[in-house]
């Protein structure tokens, strides 16, 4: 990928993650959206060294379907172009590790990994920025999407049913 | 004219639609079910016209509505919760479906201030829009949707923390006023109030509007709005199918009237695609949208800020652009939020800050900004060129040493800020080096808009705006827009309120001019 399809890449990358993508599992999972190995490869690193449990009160993320979220829940349901430009980033960032390493991103050290990925999220560089953040934006998010995730850190989720709160309804309209 | 006197909603969908063409007539026809729409299809359909709303978004029922804000945006949101600024550093959100963004806002509502109000009559010749002329407008919104303070129970675990830092600063905390009734204290307005507490267009305008025999079409988005010698006749649209994103029915409407009100994105866009309107240049220009940053504080014992009023409490002291042009809002949050909202360090720092995740709260800044950005769309892609003013960064800083300083005497232990890096403000006395430190780049802050306007802007002048002070358009004679774009400047505030009065006030407009 050279630096001009990088920058797009990233600028693609930082939209499609910016706010909260859908996890309305809306989308097909079509072999367009499936990641190949050795996308699965980088993005299953990030996960790993983004959320090492061991030892917390976290759910490790090894015995939850993170990647499936990730690939049926928020690629799936991406705009094709943006779909692209999230796969073109993952790519650059395990080049970019290959030059920095010896070798691709997905075949560092967790130390290794970690650091490079600190590195960029305070990079000069805005792409690099904005693959750091939107690459380990898009794990984070499919990870904590799957609500058993919630109850080791407090958070108990829906409530209006549990609650049994009843619905009102349509307001009246005003009357003269 | 048909009435149902239900106080049900009158919509077809493209499930019930029928394949092929669909030709229709009416007197007004509504684009956009949001504030601006809703109000205008009540006022005008209970006059007696036939009115056609159409809505691009889905129809989602209240019951339908899933408290998780991951789902929420799938259903409800402008590209499923994606838009953004081009750069990909702001989050620009709004509501996309029957009842538009008053479905998923936080309900927080604000007169338009006095400020803004002058500002507007001697900058932009917005004479009729003194605080006189408006007092009466705010006056009904605000009995029909039941906006009122909060009462004292309606707050948060989060907003008593803060709240006992502006006690101890000896600030005066702002209690918000929100439309609600009888809030249920969820805290889940961004996902739509499942049981109607918040008083949206969904429950109230739109089924309104259709005591008085107004349909509405959802899934149906507006392609081009049709003139003839310059006076508008009438709008074509597509209905989308949303299990293949095709077009289903193509869908013609005459109409001697055209309220628009697709909202600050999507107005400028239907304009540029008829090719209307736009003899003064400024259509799609003076986009701005109040860009906000969270502060999340951490503290030594749980806080549990999940549930509550999403909104209880906000700092308006510093607001005014000439103070300083920033205002801070406590706002609960769910984890999936809250998950990538800093940066605490990629690994074992990561995990510690969500483990202690229920010992936060934010504390929002949002600042009063530049009219800066531009809207435009090229071949079928939607842009939104917008950076962060220099001059707004700074009102930011300032903002954020204002949020840092309260959220310490609150009782917060240290502070993150939402860079793209790791940045924490360990004690008090760090404040201002750390903010100071800070430089306006792009990609380096994770900010969300919830509020888009001025695209459309009115004024007087019809080589410098492109709606005149009645709401109709320099350009096209019966095309009105009423919606956030006719926001001639940025307001600072949370701008709902003044959509539903200035809304009710061109429904006035509009009657005054056509049906006396």
């Amino acid at each position: 990928m050279n630096r001009r399809a990088f920058i797009k890449a990233a600028t693609l990358l930082s939209v499609a993650v910016s706010a909260l993508p859908s996890f309305s599992f809306a989308g097909l999972l079509t072999d367009d959206a499936k990641l190949t190995e050795e996308e699965r490869q980088i993005f299953g690193k990030i996960l790993t060294v983004s959320l090492p449990t061991e030892g917390s009160v976290l759910i490790d993320p090894k015995t939850l379907p993170v990647l499936p979220t990730l690939e049926g829940a928020l690629l799936a349901g991406m705009e094709p172009h943006i779909r692209q430009g999230v796969r073109g980033g993952a790519l650059y960032l395990s080049t970019e590790a290959a030059a920095l390493y010896g070798k691709p991103f997905a075949e560092l050290s967790d130390e290794q990994a970690a650091e490079f990925l600190d590195k960029w999220g305070g990079s000069n560089a805005v792409p690099e920025r904005a693959l750091a953040v939107g690459l380990k934006k898009l794990v984070l998010l499919a990870y904590w999407a799957i609500p058993d995730t919630w109850a080791p850190i407090g958070y108990d989720g829906e409530v209006s049913d549990k609650w049994g709160i009843p619905a009102l309804g349509n307001t009246p309209e005003p009357q003269l | 004219m048909d009435t149902n006197n239900k106080n049900t909603l009158n919509v077809h969908t493209a499930a019930s639609i029928e394949p092929g063409a669909l030709t229709l007539t009416a007197d007004v026809v509504v684009i956009g079910s949001g504030a601006g729409g809703a109000i205008n299809a009540y006022e005008l359909a209970k006059q007696g016209k036939k009115v056609i709303v159409l809505e691009a978004g889905p129809y989602v029922t209240s019951s339908e509505f899933k408290e998780m804000m991951a789902v929420a945006m799938g259903k409800l949101y402008q590209d499923e919760g994606g838009q953004s600024n081009t750069n990909g550093d702001i989050s620009i959100l709004q509501g996309r479906c029957v009842g538009g963004s008053t479905v998923v806002n936080a309900a927080l509502c604000f007169r338009t201030p006095d400020y803004y109000l002058e500002l507007w009559q001697n900058k932009f010749g917005l004479t009729s829009l003194t605080s006189e002329a408006m007092a009466p407008y705010f006056d009904k919104i605000e009995k029909n949707l039941h906006i009122t303070p909060n009462a004292a129970h309606e707050t948060s675990a989060g907003a008593a923390y803060i709240s006992k830092g502006l006690n101890k600063l000896n600030i005066e905390i702002g209690n918000a006023k929100r439309n609600i009734k009888d809030c249920a204290l969820t805290g889940f307005c961004f996902s739509g109030c499942k049981t109607d507490r918040k008083q949206s267009m969904l429950v109230t305008y739109l089924p309104w509007a259709c005591n008085h025999g107004a349909e509405i079409y959802a899934d149906t988005m507006v392609t081009k709005i049709n003139t003839e010698a310059g006076q508008v006749t009438g709008v074509e649209a597509e209905v989308i199918d949303a299990s293949n994103k095709t077009t289903k029915t193509r869908v013609k409407v005459s109409a001697p009237i055209v309220v628009l009100a697709a909202g600050p994105i999507q107005s400028p866009i239907i304009l540029q695609q008829s090719g209307i309107c736009n003899s003064s240049g400024q259509v799609g220009k003076n986009f701005a949208c109040h860009p906000s940053l969270s502060v999340t504080a951490m503290f030594d014992t749980p806080i549990n800020d999940f549930h509550g009023a999403t909104h209880s409490l906000f700092v308006d002291q510093h607001t005014l652009p000439e103070e300083g042009g920033y205002l801070l809002l406590n706002a609960i949050q769910e984890p999936v939020e809250a998950c990538a909202q800093v940066e605490p360090g990629t690994g074992q720092p990561y995990v510690s800050y969500m483990e202690k995740y229920r010992n936060s709260l934010r504390l929002i800044t949002l600042i009063h900004d530049k009219n800066v950005g531009e809207v435009s769309i090229k071949e079928g892609v939607k842009k939104i060129i917008y950076d962060v003013d220099d001059q707004d960064f700074e009102s930011m800083k300032q903002g954020l040493k204002y949020n840092a300083r309260i959220l310490f005497a609150a009782g917060a232990d240290h502070l993150y800020l939402p860079t793209s890096d790791r940045t924490i403000i360990e004690k008090e006395s760090d404040i201002d080096t750390v903010i100071d430190a800070l430089k306006n780049e792009k990609a380096r802050y994770r900010y969300t808009s919830f509020h888009p306007q001025g695209t459309c802007r009115m004024g007087a002048d019809p080589t410098a705006s492109v709606v005149s002070p009645s709401g109709e358009t320099h350009d096209v004679k019966r095309l009105y827009i009423a919606d956030a774009s006719i926001l001639p400047t940025s307001i600072g505030y949370n701008p709902s309120e003044t959509v539903y009065a200035l809304s009710s006030y061109i429904a006035d407009q509009i009657i005054i001019q056509n049906f006396s």
